[in-house]
């Protein structure tokens, strides 16, 4: 602790150099934050995927989607306990850019994801009112709604009985966000969908939603209601809800992409401290000497070489998830309308991974000049013919 | 002037050598920026150019009115001869008009890597080959109408399990055997192709998705699209095949573009300060050099230039440098995402954007140091140790 104003006078020595060092290992650890960050929602989002839940949907798509009929079937193979059924009003307000998607869910929605922040009170309302949709925060904030108020919107894909494309909705309740509808969520009445489609489409679903009585079967289920309906008018793809929610099966590899992202920043930030590091050492080696003549150790030495290495790296990236968590949460989505896109989260194990790499930047940076110290004749350097 | 800012920087560039690892910051900092930028603009740029590709603007799509994907679009029997017929469409040597009708379904698919996804199955009707001149066999034989049979795209063989010739698909009616494999060169490459009819049979469907057409002259659009859209019997969109295909590949690959840029911006920030550190160093190490050269009569803008270019030099190799490892590691290489198969791509353009953000970094992170190097008074650099 005694040599910590030792160690600051050195950093302060040249101070646009330690303060642009500094600044440029603190934006390398921004991004840091958030790649690495991002890795962790993505975790998140599948750690907080049921292992109990099957999604359900045609095989081969289907524009009008698949007979309802299947929900009730399903219900009755062995290991299932609920199954909800749900369709889509895809389209948008006012104009094609303002998209909109409704999930219009039936009255076993509840029951199947028992988890959501919705109470009995809201999905009785919804289940009372054809027209009525409960809609989360942050849909209620994009488009300015509340309690009461009507929600008018156009989707040009949907036949409806009455040969028009718009849908009329009225709002509620404002509920609480749900975990994976990272961009907020809409929910409709099926029965509205149901009865409002042109007579041929209707008694039919989009998704099937189901609970399993037992998770560790969960799988199993899945692989044994598509076999089931493999021969049939309407195969089926089902889906485990960890499968569904893995990002592994997005294609694209978000994960080591972020991986590479950070890798990059840390070695622009090693090479820089590093080289600070080695320029401060050659340009005090008298003054190491000193040191040493006076009493000091070759490890005391080295070790105020890894603290002058260390200080700077650690308050930077200290800093700098700081600056990705505060991004992170002052920005809360982007994308917004077209999907969403997940915010990272800067969790400790964040924090906790990116100290450790600041930490071996400043061992590698130190090792050099370290070495050089070690062997350094202090009576050469002491008259300065270095 | 010029021969001054060229004998001042001609000893700079010397001069480098002794501070080579120094120097280098520059060089690794926009290396690192620039891969980074580069990698990412890869996705976007090869998913773009697979969708630029396919859209070809001698054809025309026909879709359901205000549908937004070919998926969520139908065309029923009876509207298909009548769009086929209309004005402005192209005919081939039979005389028959150049018009396909197509099917666009959805199948799961394994990715080799394990993962699971979903591909489009295209329909291909009679003329469908005939309207897309791009369609090229690579092995096995085309599937014949009427037959249950698939061909795979050269992309989807390589990016998915059991697509090779004998493998066989399981549809809604049984095993449909893969009998060819053909490229397009474009977004194509990524599904699988079949014959129309056979499809809708299999699948139960009763309408196509989409009608497209081959254009009498790139012109001929207006005349094609006022004799549909005035027709009372048809309530379709009718729509450029390029400018279709711009506006579905717009969200995808205008996200991807949006978190490259925020990347490298993140990252040329972190390397502008890295920059800035280099060249203040750099002044200080040779003030009692500059302060010589000034002391000569060599005037202060040349002496403020040198520092500018050094970094331009600088940046620009660290910039070229990270492209060239942007373009060894991901130019050519297949990538997936979502339902699209493409090729990551590091054209020209982008090493030239490289480049400019470089230069950008450069000037900034070279202004100041510049500044203090052609300030300094005379006297005080002398003097100093």
């Amino acid at each position: 602790m005694k040599y910590i104003p030792l160690v600051w006078a050195a950093i302060m020595r040249k101070p646009t150099r330690a303060v642009l060092t500094l600044l440029s290992v603190m934006v390398a650890f921004t991004l840091f934050g958030l790649t690495i960050g991002m890795n962790a929602t993505f975790a998140k989002f599948y750690e907080m995927a049921h292992n109990d839940r099957i999604w359900t949907q045609q095989r081969f798509g289907g524009a009008s989607g698949m007979p309802k009929a299947l929900a009730a079937q399903i219900a009755n193979m062995p290991g299932v306990s609920q199954v909800s059924g749900m369709g889509f009003v895809g389209g948008y307000k006012g104009d094609p850019k303002n998209r909109v998607f409704i999930w219009m869910v039936d009255d076993q929605m509840g029951k199947v994801f028992n988890e959501w922040e919705i109470t009995p009170q809201q999905w009785a309302k919804l289940r009372t009112d054809r027209q009525g949709i409960l809609i989360s925060r942050i849909q209620a904030g994009r488009w300015h709604l509340k309690p009461g108020d009507t929600f008018t919107m156009t989707s040009p894909g949907l036949k409806k009985a009455d040969g028009t494309n718009t849908w009329t909705f009225h709002v509620l309740e404002v509920t609480n966000e749900i975990s994976f509808a990272t961009d907020g969520f809409m929910m409709g009445n099926y029965d509205y969908w149901d009865k409002s489609r042109v007579l041929a489409d209707q008694g039919k679903v989009v998704q099937l939603f189901i609970k399993t009585a037992n998770p560790d079967q969960t799988a199993a289920l899945a692989q044994r209601i598509d076999a089931s309906y493999a021969n049939s008018a309407t195969p089926l793809q089902s889906t485990t809800e960890k499968a569904a929610l893995d990002i592994s099966n997005s294609g694209l590899d978000f994960i080591t992409i972020d991986r590479e992202i950070a890798l990059a920043g840390m070695f622009m930030v090693l090479f820089l401290t590093a080289n600070g590091i080695a320029q401060a050492v050659r340009e005090r080696f008298a003054e190491f000497a000193t040191l040493k003549t006076i009493g000091f150790s070759d490890w005391g030495v080295i070790g105020l070489v890894f603290a002058e290495a260390a200080i700077p790296s650690i308050l930077g990236a200290a800093l700098g998830v700081g600056i990705a968590q505060i991004i992170a949460s002052l920005v809360p989505r982007v994308g917004q309308g077209i999907g969403g896109f997940p915010m990272p989260r800067v969790t400790g194990d964040v924090v906790l991974y990116a100290m450790a790499c600041a930490a071996l930047v400043a061992l590698i940076s130190s090792a050099l000049p370290a070495l050089r110290l070690k062997r350094m004749d202090i009576a050469t350097a002491l008259s300065g013919r270095t | 002037m010029l021969r001054q800012i060229f004998i001042v920087s001609a000893l700079n560039f010397r001069s480098l050598k002794g501070r080579f690892w120094q120097s280098m910051v520059i060089v690794v900092g926009l290396g690192a920026t620039i891969g980074v930028l580069l990698s990412m603009m890869s996705m976007t740029v090869g998913l773009r150019a697979a969708y630029d590709r396919v859209g070809d603007p001698g054809r025309a799509i026909v879709v359901s009115k205000g549908a937004d994907s070919e998926g969520g679009s139908s065309v029923s029997r009876d509207n298909a001869p009548i769009i086929s017929d209309a004005p402005g469409v192209a005919k081939d040597v039979d005389g028959k008009p150049l018009a396909d009708r197509q099917l666009n379904i959805g199948v799961p698919v394994l990715r080799t890597n394990g993962s699971r996804g979903y591909t489009t199955m295209r329909g291909f009707g009679p003329k469908g080959v005939a309207v897309r001149p791009e369609f090229h066999m690579v092995k096995g034989r085309m599937f014949q109408a009427g037959k249950r049979e698939l061909m795979v795209g050269a992309g989807a063989q390589s990016m998915f399990r059991n697509m090779q010739i004998g493998d066989n698909v399981i549809l809604p009616d049984g095993n449909w055997p893969i009998v060819g494999v053909f490229t397009t060169g474009d977004i194509l490459d990524g599904q699988l192709v079949g014959d129309t009819e056979t499809m809708l049979t299999a699948f139960h469907r009763t309408a196509y998705n989409s009608i497209l057409v081959r254009l009498a002259s790139r012109d001929s659009l207006d005349t094609f699209k006022k004799a549909l859209t005035t027709n009372p019997a048809l309530s379709v969109t009718v729509e450029r095949h390029s400018d279709w295909y711009k506006k579905i590949s717009g969200q995808s690959t205008r996200i991807l573009a949006i978190l490259a840029y925020v990347v490298g911006f993140v990252m040329a920030i972190g390397a502008l300060f890295g920059c800035l550190n280099t060249m203040y160093a750099a002044v200080s190490t040779r003030a009692r050099e500059i302060a010589t050269l000034r002391a000569l009569g060599y005037g202060a803008f040349p002496v403020a230039v040198s520092v500018i270019l050094e970094a331009v030099v600088l940046s620009v190799a660290g910039a070229l440098s990270g492209a060239a490892i942007a373009w060894l590691l991901n130019d050519g290489r297949q990538a997936t995402w979502g339902v699209n198969i493409f090729h990551l791509s590091v054209p020209p353009a982008m090493v030239g954007l490289g480049v400019g953000w470089a230069i950008v970094v450069a000037l900034l992170g070279g202004i100041l140091p510049s500044i203090r190097a052609a300030r300094r008074p005379v006297v005080e650099a002398l003097r100093a140790t």
